[in-house]
C-alpha cells in the first residue's frame, strides 16, 4: 500500500479554483468517510488551507487507477462544495467544469517517493507562498489530528505524518529556512525585540494611520506591547484605529508630547518634509531621560531626518532599511533550499527503508517540484 | 581552542547557539580546577601566592562566572567575548618571572589572606565578564545603529538586557572587591611598611573608585549606555595592564 497525493495549490491554481475545492473543517470527517467507503483509499488525510487543498491517501490501488479515482472524487466534491446550497463563494467559477478533465493542469498527482517528499516539504513550509513559513505545519498537524481522531488514518499515514512533523522540527533547528522575518511589520517587531528587554511594558506611538504602520502596530501588539497611541490628521480615523487596538488617540499636533512615555514610534504621514529632526528629538530625548527609542519611518517622503540616528540611544529604520532586511532574510532562506532538499531526501529514504529491505535498492531520482497531471 | 572558535562565531554573526564554546570552557575549567587543587595540595596552601597564581586565578574566576551566567542560552555568547581575554591572560601568566621558585616560607598565609586574595581575584573575574557583556552590547548596538542584518540574525540578547547584565556584573565585582579590600585592611602589616602610600593599595582604591563612579554615573546621572559600556571595557583593560606592574612595585605584596 503506497501513499499518494492529489491536490491543487497556489503554485498550480488561482484562488477562484482553490476556493471551489476548499473543504470546510466541519465537512472533512464526512469527506474522509466517503473516500474510504468508496474503496479508493484505506487511509486518508485532507489538508485544506487558503493556499492548498490536498488529499493524502494510502491505497492498495495501482497509481494510474488511484489517481483517476481520486480526481473523480475531488471533482465530485468540488461540484458539491460549489453548489448554491453550500453557501460557497461562486465568483469566478463560471466556465470551470467539475469534471476532472476540466481541471487541466491545475491538479497535481504524486506517487511515492515524491508524495512523501512533497508531504515533508509542505510540513517544512518549503512549498508555501512565503518560503519557510511555519503556519502550514500547524495546519498540517490539525488536518492529521482531525483524520486520526475520526479513525481515518492507519499505520502508513500515521508513520508518514509523524515523520513529517519530526523532519519539520529537524529542519527548523538545523537550517535557516525558517529564520527571520520576511515582512516589513515582522522585521520591525524583531528589531524591537533586539533593543528592548521585553515588549511587555512598551508603549507604541503611531503617527499617521497608514496600512503598513497599522500592520506594524498590530504585530507589536500581538507580541505583547502594552499600548498603542494613535495620532492622525483625521482624528476620527485615529480614534477608530485606537479603539481597534485598545489604545488611545491624540490630536495630530500633540504627538511630540507623547515622546516622554513611548518607546517605539511608527511614522507614516503624507507630510512633504521631515516632521522630526535632530534638534527636536534631542530635546525630546532629554525629556525621556535618554531611554532607548526605536523609530520606524515608513513614510515616503521620509518623516524623520536620518540625522537623528546619530543621537545616543536612538535607532532609526526607514522603509528601505526594513525591506532590505526582509529581502536578505528571504535570500537567506532561498540559500537554504538545497540543504533542506538534501535532508528531506535522506529522511524520505530513511522512512522507506524502514518499510522494506528491498527499498534499500531504490535510487532516488531528482525530485521535481510538482508533477502536474 | 575556544578563542579560535570565538573567531568563527564572530564571523558567523552569532547565529548558532554557543554550546560548543560553553563546553570547551567547561572542560578547560575542569582541567584548570584539577591543576589548581594539585598545586594547592603540593604547596599545602591556597594557590594564590604569586603573580602567576593570581593571574590564572583571575582567568579561573572569569570562567566560573561565565559558566554560571552561560546557563542561560542567550548569554552563552559572552564566552566568545571572554575567550580572547582569557587567552591573553593565559599567555601572560606563562611569563617565567611571574612564577619564581618557591622559598622555604610561603609569601602569604592565613585564612584572612586567602579571603583577601580570593575575593579580589573573583572581583576581577566579575569585572572581566562585565567587560565581555559590555563588548557584546557595543557590538550589537553598532549593528543596530548601522542596520546590519546580523543585528537581527544573531542570537544575542537585546541590548537593554546586555546593559543590565554588564552593570550587575560590575556591581557584583564591586561588592567582592570591597570585601577583599576590607579583608586586606585587616591583615597584620609588616613593620616599616607604609600602607596608604603603597602603590598596590593606592591602585586598588583607585580601581574601586573607578568602578563605583561608573555605577553611580549610570544610576544617578543617566550616563548613556554606550559610555557606560566603553567605561567598563576601558576600566578592565586598565586593570589588566596595570595589575602586574603595581604588584611588582608594592612592598606589601612583593616584599
Amino acid at each position: 500500500m503506497n501513499i499518494f497525493v492529489i491536490g491543487l495549490s497556489h503554485h498550480s491554481a488561482p484562488v477562484e479554483l482553490r476556493e471551489r475545492f476548499a473543504f470546510a473543517e466541519a465537512k472533512i470527517p464526512e469527506a474522509l468517510k466517503s473516500l474510504r467507503e468508496s474503496g479508493i483509499a484505506a487511509e486518508a488525510v485532507i489538508l485544506s488551507t487558503c493556499n492548498r487543498v490536498e488529499i493524502y491517501a494510502a491505497t492498495p490501488l495501482e497509481p494510474a487507477r488511484a489517481f483517476a479515482e481520486l480526481k473523480k472524487y475531488l471533482a465530485r466534491w468540488g461540484e458539491i462544495l460549489s453548489s448554491p446550497n453550500q453557501n460557497t463563494t461562486k465568483s469566478g467559477l463560471e466556465g470551470l467544469s467539475p469534471h476532472p478533465n476540466g481541471l487541466g493542469d491545475t491538479l497535481y498527482t504524486l506517487a511515492e517517493p515524491q508524495s512523501l517528499h512533497h508531504l515533508f516539504k509542505v510540513a517544512c513550509g518549503m512549498d508555501s507562498m512565503v518560503l519557510g513559513e511555519t503556519e502550514i505545519l500547524g495546519q498540517l498537524k490539525q488536518a492529521y489530528a482531525l483524520a486520526h481522531h475520526h479513525g481515518h488514518t492507519g499505520a502508513r499515514l500515521n508513520k508518514a505524518f509523524q515523520r513529517a512533523f519530526h523532519v519539520a522540527k529537524h529542519i527548523r533547528t538545523e537550517t535557516n529556512i525558517q529564520r527571520g522575518s520576511v515582512s516589513v511589520a515582522s522585521v520591525a517587531v524583531e528589531l524591537a525585540e533586539k533593543i528592548f528587554s521585553s515588549l511587555g511594558d512598551r508603549e507604541v506611538l503611531v503617527i499617521g494611520a497608514g496600512e503598513t504602520s497599522e500592520k506594524t502596530a498590530r504585530a507589536l501588539l500581538s507580541r505583547g506591547a502594552r499600548s498603542i497611541i494613535v495620532a492622525n490628521r483625521s482624528h476620527d480615523r485615529a480614534v477608530a484605529l485606537a479603539k481597534e487596538f485598545g489604545g488611545r488617540a491624540v490630536q495630530f499636533d500633540d504627538w511630540a508630547g507623547e515622546f516622554q512615555k513611548i518607546d517605539i514610534a511608527i511614522s507614516s504621514t503624507s507630510a512633504p518634509h521631515h516632521i522630526l529632526d535632530r534638534a527636536k528629538l534631542e530635546l525630546l530625548m532629554k525629556a525621556r531621560q535618554q531611554r532607548p527609542l526605536l523609530l520606524i519611518d515608513i513614510a515616503v517622503p521620509r518623516d524623520i531626518d536620518p540625522e537623528v540616528n546619530f543621537l545616543e540611544n536612538v535607532y532609526l529604520y526607514n522603509i528601505d532599511d526594513l525591506q532590505a532586511i526582509a529581502d536578505d532574510y528571504l535570500k537567506q532562506r532561498k540559500e537554504e533550499i538545497a540543504r533542506c532538499e538534501a535532508i528531506i531526501a535522506e529522511k524520505v529514504k530513511g522512512l522507506l527503508e524502514t518499510r522494506s529491505p528491498m527499498s534499500l535498492l531504490i535510487d532516488f531520482p531528482p525530485v521535481p517540484s510538482l508533477n502536474k497531471s | 581552542m575556544s578563542t579560535v572558535y570565538s573567531v568563527f562565531l564572530w564571523r558567523k554573526g552569532f547565529r548558532k547557539d554557543d554550546h560548543v564554546n560553553y563546553l570547551l570552557l567547561l572542560v578547560a575549567f575542569a582541567l584548570h580546577t584539577v591543576a589548581m587543587f594539585q598545586r594547592g595540595f603540593s604547596f599545602n596552601q591556597c594557590p594564590v601566592n604569586n603573580l602567576y597564581e593570581a593571574t590564572t586565578f583571575i582567568a579561573w574566576a572569569l570562567v566560573a562566572a561565565y559558566l554560571v551566567v552561560g546557563l542561560l542560552p542567550r548569554l552563552r555568547f559572552l564566552g566568545a567575548f571572554a575567550s580572547p581575554v582569557l587567552f591573553a591572560i593565559g599567555v601572560f601568566a606563562l611569563m617565567p618571572a611571574l612564577d619564581p621558585p618557591r622559598g622555604p616560607q610561603p609569601e602569604f598565609s592565613g585564612a584572612l589572606t586567602s579571603l583577601h586574595a580570593a575575593m579580589i581575584l573573583l572581583a576581577y573575574g566579575a569585572f572581566g565578564l562585565g567587560a565581555a557583556a559590555a563588548g557584546m552590547f557595543l557590538t550589537q548596538q553598532h549593528d543596530l545603529k548601522f542596520h546590519k542584518l546580523r543585528a537581527v540574525l544573531s542570537l544575542m540578547p537585546p541590548i537593554q538586557r546586555l546593559e543590565i547584565i554588564a552593570s550587575r556584573l560590575v556591581l557584583a565585582g564591586l561588592v567582592l572587591f570591597t570585601i577583599g579590600l576590607d579583608a586586606g585592611g585587616r591583615l597584620p602589616r609588616p613593620e616599616h611598611t607604609a600602607y596608604w602610600t603603597d602603590p598596590k593599595v593606592v591602585w586598588s582604591i583607585f580601581m574601586w573608585l573607578v568602578y563605583l563612579a561608573l555605577l553611580v554615573l549610570r544610576r544617578f546621572f543617566r550616563q548613556s549606555s554606550r559610555r557606560f559600556a566603553i567605561g567598563v571595557i576601558a576600566a578592565f583593560a586598565f586593570l589588566l595592564l596595570t595589575f602586574w606592574g603595581t604588584n611588582l612595585l608594592s612592598t606589601l605584596h612583593h616584599p
